[in-house]
């Protein structure tokens, strides 16, 4: 009922775009505040997070994420495009390999796809074992974290796991062209390889393109799974500082602050891509939720 | 080897899978209330929700439940390693969930509301006998998506030294020195889904809209 008292300007400021946005940010940073408040976190225990050092050894976890999430999304694809190429194919000994291989990958726990390629493999590193105490500048530390095993077996797991969702991905994304762009590819003379590459592919990419950065999002969110195996990322880098200064509560709180910040920017982006693209319509990929 | 462990881990993992299912199920469809309800504030809270625990990742919230809550001083807040699984993996999926049953009340057609609104049912009795059970059958495909991907997390809960299948598996493959076991975990595994996704399929030739 307030809302038929109020005057039509009053409605009309509060519905400004501006406004509305002012009022959110408004909302969120209260939001942050109040979260310190009601779980009793003390400023003295967030002092020391906001030291040079800490935020130095953190920046290095949070560039380790992202950097592994964007090897893992972009070696993913070439594997991606071949296994959804693949189950799409008519003949069953190219096809039921690829079933297999997509549907077993993704029904294990990505946790146990990281142990074991951690424990079975356990010479993928090129540099010997990078230690907390490691000196170095601040490239040579990111590289030694993302290529010591614990950054390389993530970077592995991760790999397999999301070309196997992003094949399902592709293929919905073929399965929602028309039928007819390929069956004009292939009368006008075009090679099956021809078609894939030069009419098939390049649309169903676009309309992918914000499903894409959606597992963008899960993968950088699954790179925390890393810090079971000992790679130094994000998360594993926060256990570190809050085992040494006993502030548990307020660090998880800043690692999972930061983790928003950078998951929630891509879903900005996200929205932008599916307003400016053709995507595939929601419902072919529903069945592909992975939290 | 050691069989009963794993036996005993599978039990592990089932009841934390059905807790924490029950427990997104309820506060997801709480959550998606808020975000249709009538008023902004409560609207934005919602959104919040769905927001904060979409963009972190679930070991984050589970270490916070684990690591970090004892030291609140509160002791309705000192929960055993189990109940912080519970919670921490069914506030999470709840995000989920009520993304999922807001689209479900999405889908239900205006005139549906409409009329019951002016046949001088409240909100809340809108949503509780029109609203709520369309958009629970429209919404039983990805809820069913959602059941599996909780299974496989539940995994996760080993982290906060719950007993569960990959812990136990991961506890074998260290005194044996064989990671292989994990292999044979990750079946099970496989094998749990299987039905679940069987009685999905189930359900949904029985009850569910197509959208």
């Amino acid at each position: 009922m307030t809302q038929q008292n109020q005057t039509a300007p009053a409605r009309a400021i509060i519905q400004h775009p501006a406004v509305k946005w002012l009022l959110q940010a408004l909302g969120a940073a209260a939001f942050i505040l109040l979260v310190p408040l009601v779980f009793k976190m003390q400023w003295a225990n967030f002092k020391p997070l906001f030291t040079a050092t800490s935020l130095r050894f953190l920046s290095l976890g949070m560039l380790a994420t992202i950097v592994v999430s964007i090897e893992a999304i972009i070696l993913s694809l070439p594997l991606a495009t071949l296994l959804a190429l693949g189950r799409i194919s008519p003949i069953k000994w190219i096809s039921w390999p690829c079933i297999a291989f997509i549907e077993v990958l993704r029904s294990l726990p990505l946790l146990l796809l990281i142990f074991y390629i951690n424990l079975r493999f356990p010479g993928l590193t090129i540099f010997a074992d990078v230690s907390v105490g490691s000196k170095g500048s601040f490239i040579e530390l990111l590289i030694t974290s993302i290529l010591s095993q614990g950054g390389m077996a993530t970077m592995v797991a991760l790999t397999f796991y999301t070309a196997a969702v992003n094949a399902e991905l592709l293929r919905s994304g073929i399965l929602s062209l028309e039928r007819g762009q390929a069956e004009a590819a292939r009368s006008l003379g075009l090679s099956y390889r021809q078609t894939m590459q030069h009419v098939i592919l390049p649309q169903a990419y676009r309309r992918i393109l914000a499903p894409l950065i959606a597992q963008f999002t899960i993968l950088v969110k699954d790179t925390s799974l890393g810090a079971i195996i000992g790679f130094l990322e994000l998360l594993k880098r926060g256990q570190i500082l809050y085992q040494r200064d006993f502030n548990p509560m307020e660090t998880l709180y800043v690692i999972a602050l930061i983790y928003f910040v950078i998951n929630y920017c891509l879903g900005l982006t996200q929205k932008l891509v599916a307003r400016r693209q053709p995507t595939v319509p929601k419902t072919l990929t529903d069945n592909l939720a992975d939290i | 080897m050691d069989w009963s462990l794993i036996g005993q881990g599978v039990i592990v993992t089932l009841e934390l899978t059905a807790l924490s299912a029950v427990l997104s199920l309820v506060v997801g469809i709480v959550v998606a209330v808020l975000r249709i309800a009538p008023n902004a504030a409560l609207q934005w809270i919602g959104g919040i929700y769905t927001e904060f625990f979409r963009n972190i990742p679930l070991l984050v919230v589970l270490f916070f439940f684990y690591y970090a809550l004892p030291n609140t001083g509160i002791a309705l807040l000192r929960l055993s390693a189990f109940s912080c699984a519970v919670w921490g993996l069914g506030l999470y999926t709840a995000a989920y969930v009520a993304e999922v049953i807001r689209a479900g009340f999405n889908a239900v057609s205006k005139g549906n509301t409409e009329a019951a609104r002016s046949l001088g049912l409240s909100f809340l009795q809108t949503i509780r006998y029109v609203q709520l059970p369309q958009a629970l059958r429209s919404a039983i495909p990805p809820l069913g998506t959602l059941l599996i991907a909780l299974l496989k997390n539940t995994s996760l809960a080993s982290t906060i030294t719950v007993a569960d299948l990959f812990f136990q598996a991961d506890f074998i493959g260290n005194r044996t020195f064989n990671p292989d076991i994990l292999l044979i975990a990750g079946a099970v595994y496989v094998a749990l889904t299987l039905p679940i996704a069987g009685a999905i399929n189930l359900v949904e030739r029985r009850w569910a809209i197509k959208r």
